[in-house]
């Protein structure tokens, strides 16, 4: 598939595609306001309108979104680590998992886990992979996975499944 | 597992996930019946499946913009006229750099504030005249404020660098005694009293924010900042109602009535004072304490007086502090003591030199004046370092137990050589002259009376028990 990021291209657009993700994020956040939560699609989206006059080597917004989403992973997964993520990670466990807002705050601490795990599920499939990519950290919806992914959306749907089965166990989901 | 197995299973799955539980498990125990291991995985699989409830469910990038707009910027970064050079630390309103004022060239502590602080215009006011009067104080114990800079929509505050460490560094240390506290105290007391007198508040006052520079003294950081740090009442009850939310001040060291949010005047920062102090002579924050817990003399009445519940029992000011404080001998009548003992102990060490001499005059036979050599090298090893000990207590208080601890055990030794040198002495001319012999014996027991038992006693009373 033409649209989805070689390694290479995500590391060497990583930076640009980073530097507009912060710029934005940090404007963001000065005109937050109770009540309103960022649209992670129209982030993306407004970065893709920025950088597509920049001359910067994709093909398509599908070839963008597939990079962005990389991207998005590197940079989450550095800040985290940055932020003493490793150390308070242990495992999942169940109490929280059905506690919305637990699993919010333990995303952030497992996102190195995550990452790792990522890596491994590239190797055995690296289609999940991407999809995760997309719909966890890009926050595409699965019409628009489907449509960066050139797939149908019933395949990404399952396989989306698949894929969240598949981390959920390497993160130790049966602890 | 081989590609060929994995595409199996990944195919199984995707077929087996719309069924019902125990129909799909059944299916796939069916279908995959000649391969053991692509049915485990698949089982194992819906299983995951079935528990992974919220698992991955929000898309992470939502709270990216929290996650990214507290990076930190890098060495060599230019924010307007300032160049950053490494970063200092983060806190509740932002991160701190060290960086260079390009247009003076000189070293400043630049405080970036979190984007979430600075976003309502009105807050930005605030905050502005706030640093306008933070900046209008001038004392060598508060750490001046030179600038507040609104660069690329983020506003940062460029203030003195106070390079040394923070009382709460200082504290890991273990208690200090009372002369020291006291030391302390007035130092910080008398910062906070020329804010005080400008009717500025510092309301965020803790050991983390009060530094000791290299030359040993204190700084007061952040004065007058915590306001704008500081959740309103709404978002408080708001922060309790979702647990998401973290208070931003430190309450550990909030005066009741800031904790209620009520208006607080510098008799909050009197209560804050109470508690730094307390844990600066006791090592532990007074919540923590228990009766044994308790600072001798003046210092301990001025912290009980600070720490009272009701506003209108506390000092009115940091200045009363410094007044009370200053009614205050210089040094508490145990430490006077203490001074005494090594005194009198290096005094007895004079006498025991003395006599060697006399010993030696007196009988001339080899052993006499080997004793004499050995007594008199004694005698100057142990009362010097009684003067070293009470050199440093009076002119470098802060190594005091450093030292202490350092030639404790050489003391001890010389203490008991010595004595036993003056009991041999006493022996060998006890049969010819009585009166001296006696006095050798005399000075042998004080020594080691001195060393044994008085000194414990005293230097426990003047700085607490030995560590």
């Amino acid at each position: 598939m033409a649209d989805v990021p070689s390694r290479l291209d995500a590391d060497a657009l990583a930076p640009l595609v980073y530097h507009e993700l912060r710029r934005l994020a940090a404007a963001y956040m000065k005109r937050e306001r109770p009540g309103q939560t960022l649209q992670a699609t129209a982030l993306v989206h407004e970065a893709y309108l920025r950088l597509a006059d920049a001359g910067a080597p994709w093909h398509d917004k599908r070839h963008f979104v597939g990079i962005a989403a990389r991207s998005m992973r590197q940079i989450l997964v550095e800040r985290a680590r940055a932020r003493g993520a490793q150390k308070r990670w242990a495992a999942l466990d169940r109490v929280t998992l059905t506690d919305a807002l637990a699993v919010a705050a333990q995303e952030e601490a497992m996102l190195p886990a995550l990452d790792e795990a990522m890596e491994r599920l590239e190797q055995v499939d690296a289609e999940l992979a991407r999809i995760v990519d997309l719909r966890f950290f890009a926050g595409l919806s699965i019409e628009e996975t489907a449509d960066a992914m050139r797939l149908s959306p019933a395949t990404v749907k399952r396989r989306w499944a698949l894929a969240r089965a598949w981390l959920h166990r390497e993160l130790g989901g049966d602890a | 597992m081989t590609p060929a197995q994995q595409r199996r299973v990944r195919d199984l799955f995707e077929q087996a996930v719309d069924r019902d539980g125990s129909a799909a498990a059944a299916w796939v125990a069916g279908e995959a019946a000649d391969d053991p291991l692509v049915r485990d995985e698949v089982l194992a699989l819906l299983d995951h499946h079935s528990r992974a409830g919220n698992f991955l469910s929000h898309p992470i990038v939502e709270r990216m913009p929290a996650l990214l707009a507290d990076e930190p910027y890098a060495r060599g970064a230019v924010v307007g006229p300032y160049v950053i050079e490494r970063e200092l630390g983060r806190g509740g309103m932002g991160r701190v750099y060290l960086a260079r004022d390009e247009r003076l060239g000189r070293t400043v502590a630049l405080k970036v504030l979190a984007p979430a602080l600075v976003g309502d215009p009105s807050q930005r006011e605030r905050l502005r005249r706030e640093a306008r009067a933070a900046a209008a104080l001038t004392h060598p114990g508060i750490c001046t404020v030179y600038a507040l800079d609104e660069i690329d929509g983020e506003l940062a505050i460029a203030s003195e660098f106070v390079d040394g460490i923070t009382l709460r560094e200082e504290m890991g240390s273990g208690p200090h005694d009372p002369v020291e506290a006291t030391a302390t105290a007035r130092d910080l007391a008398a910062a906070l009293a020329s804010a005080h007198a400008r009717g500025i508040v510092h309301r965020d006052l803790k050991p983390e924010n009060v530094m000791r520079t290299r030359d040993g003294r204190l700084k007061i950081l952040d004065f007058g900042l915590a306001q704008i740090a500081q959740p309103t009442g709404a978002e408080l009850r708001a922060a309790a109602l979702t647990r998401t939310g973290v208070l931003l001040g430190t309450p550990a060291y909030m005066a009741p009535e800031q904790l209620r949010h009520e208006l607080v005047d510098a008799r909050a920062d009197v209560f804050a004072f109470g508690v730094v102090m307390y844990e600066y002579a006791c090592g532990v924050h007074p919540l923590r304490a228990d009766r044994a817990d308790a600072i001798p003399g003046t210092l301990g009445e001025v912290v009980a007086r600070c720490l009272r519940e009701v506003p209108a029992e506390r000092f009115g000011s940091a200045a009363d502090i410094v007044d009370a404080l200053d009614r205050a001998p210089a040094a508490p009548a145990s430490v006077r003591w203490w001074r005494t003992h090594q005194l009198a102990v290096a005094g007895l060490y004079a006498a025991a030199a003395v006599l060697a001499w006399q010993i030696k005059e007196w009988r001339e036979v080899p052993l006499t004046v080997a004793s004499f050599l050995a007594l008199g090298a004694a005698s100057t090893a142990g009362g010097v370092l009684r003067g070293h000990w009470v050199f440093t207590e009076r002119m470098n208080r802060r190594r005091l137990d450093a030292e202490r601890r350092r030639t404790r055990a050489a003391t001890r030794l010389v203490d008991l050589f010595a004595g036993a040198l003056l009991f041999a002495d006493g022996v060998l001319i006890a049969s010819v002259r009585a009166l001296p012999a006696v006095a050798a014996f005399a000075l042998a027991l004080g020594i080691v009376l001195a060393a044994l038992v008085l000194e414990p006693a005293t230097t426990a009373a003047a700085f607490g028990e030995e560590r």
